[in-house]
């Protein structure tokens, strides 16, 4: 009988997982974007140090250049201002082409951050970072609402 | 008011108005450059600040008697004795407006404290000591930067409120004396202000000047 009962209670959990409420959605892109800005911080933190710790470096790069990839899956349709309190802005439904865009620059400008990170390179890795910062305020400059 | 044969006395030294005259010009550089984007001038806006401030806090400790903490910071029976007017005029700040400046002085301290740990929501744009600090720190810091900055506004709208009371109604001119060091009064002041050495000065200078500088390499 309990194993029954553990297997509804996995399938309820699940479902309601895979049926997550646009305010849910909202929350959880919050927390990725979050997640982004901590690991961002943790590059250029890296190689301020005098001794880089590049494994914590490179970590961080690839977080960075994992939330560039999966960006798009955070923008479901019906996730915007309409269903609650969120910085992102109406334009990223209404002008798919052009986010896109600003999308693929993120995604674009990422790997050479993982490649600095890879090669130990201060120099190489504070460029890449400004590099993708500029890719960051690119799209948000656009299709993010400024801070009240 | 008719003035009669008033005695025009030195109240401000050189140090203590540059200082003044300095952070109002680099409240408002830091404002644009915060507004406009400008995170760079931002920062360099905020070293100078630190720099002021930490000269003004030497020189409230062994600069000039009118700059000194220890001169004009009152108790509470002396600033009811001040609103109450019975005090007698002096020079350098009157028990009231002493508090205004302390309120001042801590805020704008706060404010380059907070900004020097402060981090931007995309984690791009930092303050120097930002690395010691986690994400999350940095962007309480930011936040409370942010309310520090409408704090200030407060204050420092209430403050030019009553310096501007202080000249057109009470018509004692405080804008001329912080510009140009002197004021009038009916009488010799009792007790003489006594100026800082140019020794004193470029320690304060030094000491202000190198924590700043160190703080800028972070």
């Amino acid at each position: 009988m309990r194993r029954y009962a553990f297997l509804a209670g996995s399938l309820v959990m699940a479902a309601a997982v895979l049926a997550a409420t646009p305010q849910e959605l909202q929350k959880q892109r919050h927390e990725h974007y979050e997640h982004l800005g901590d690991s961002f911080k943790a590059v250029r933190d890296g190689a301020k140090a005098l001794t880089p710790d590049w494994a914590a470096i490179e970590k961080a790069a690839l977080e960075v250049e994992k939330a560039s990839k999966k960006q798009d899956q955070w923008f479901a349709k019906g996730t915007g201002p309409e269903a609650g309190k969120t910085r992102a802005l109406p334009e990223i439904w209404s002008k798919p082409a052009d986010f896109a865009a600003a999308a693929k620059m993120f995604e674009d400008k990422t790997p050479a951050l993982v490649a600095a990170a890879k090669a130990k390179d201060v120099d190489a890795v504070n460029k890449a970072f400004r590099e993708v910062g500029g890719s960051c305020k690119n799209c948000h400059d656009t299709f993010r609402a400024p801070e009240d | 008011m008719t003035e009669i044969a008033k005695v025009r006395v030195r109240v401000w030294d050189g140090p203590t108005r540059i200082a003044h005259w300095s952070m109002v010009g680099l409240f408002g550089l830091s404002w644009w450059t915060a507004e406009t984007g400008r995170l760079e001038w931002h920062r360099w806006s905020g070293y100078v600040f630190l720099g002021v401030l930490l000269f003004r806090v030497c020189w409230g400790f062994f600069g000039s008697s009118t700059a000194r903490f220890a001169q004009f910071l009152k108790g509470p029976r002396e600033v009811v004795a001040y609103v109450r007017g019975r005090w007698a005029l002096a020079p350098g700040h009157n028990p009231l407006g002493a508090l205004s400046v302390l309120v001042l002085l801590l805020l704008l301290l706060a404010q380059v404290a907070l900004g020097l740990f402060a981090v931007d929501v995309d984690g791009i744009e930092s303050g120097p000591l930002s690395t010691h600090v986690s994400f999350e720190t940095g962007r309480v810091a930011a936040h409370w930067h942010g309310v520090v900055f409408n704090t200030l506004q407060v204050f420092i709208g209430l403050h030019i409120a009553a310096v501007l009371f202080y000249v057109f109604v009470k018509k004692e001119n405080l804008v001329g004396a912080m510009l140009g060091g002197k004021r009038a009064y009916d009488s010799q002041p009792a007790e003489p202000v006594r100026f800082a050495s140019w020794v004193r000065l470029i320690v304060a200078v030094v000491i202000a000047a190198a924590i700043a500088w160190v703080v800028s390499r972070e």
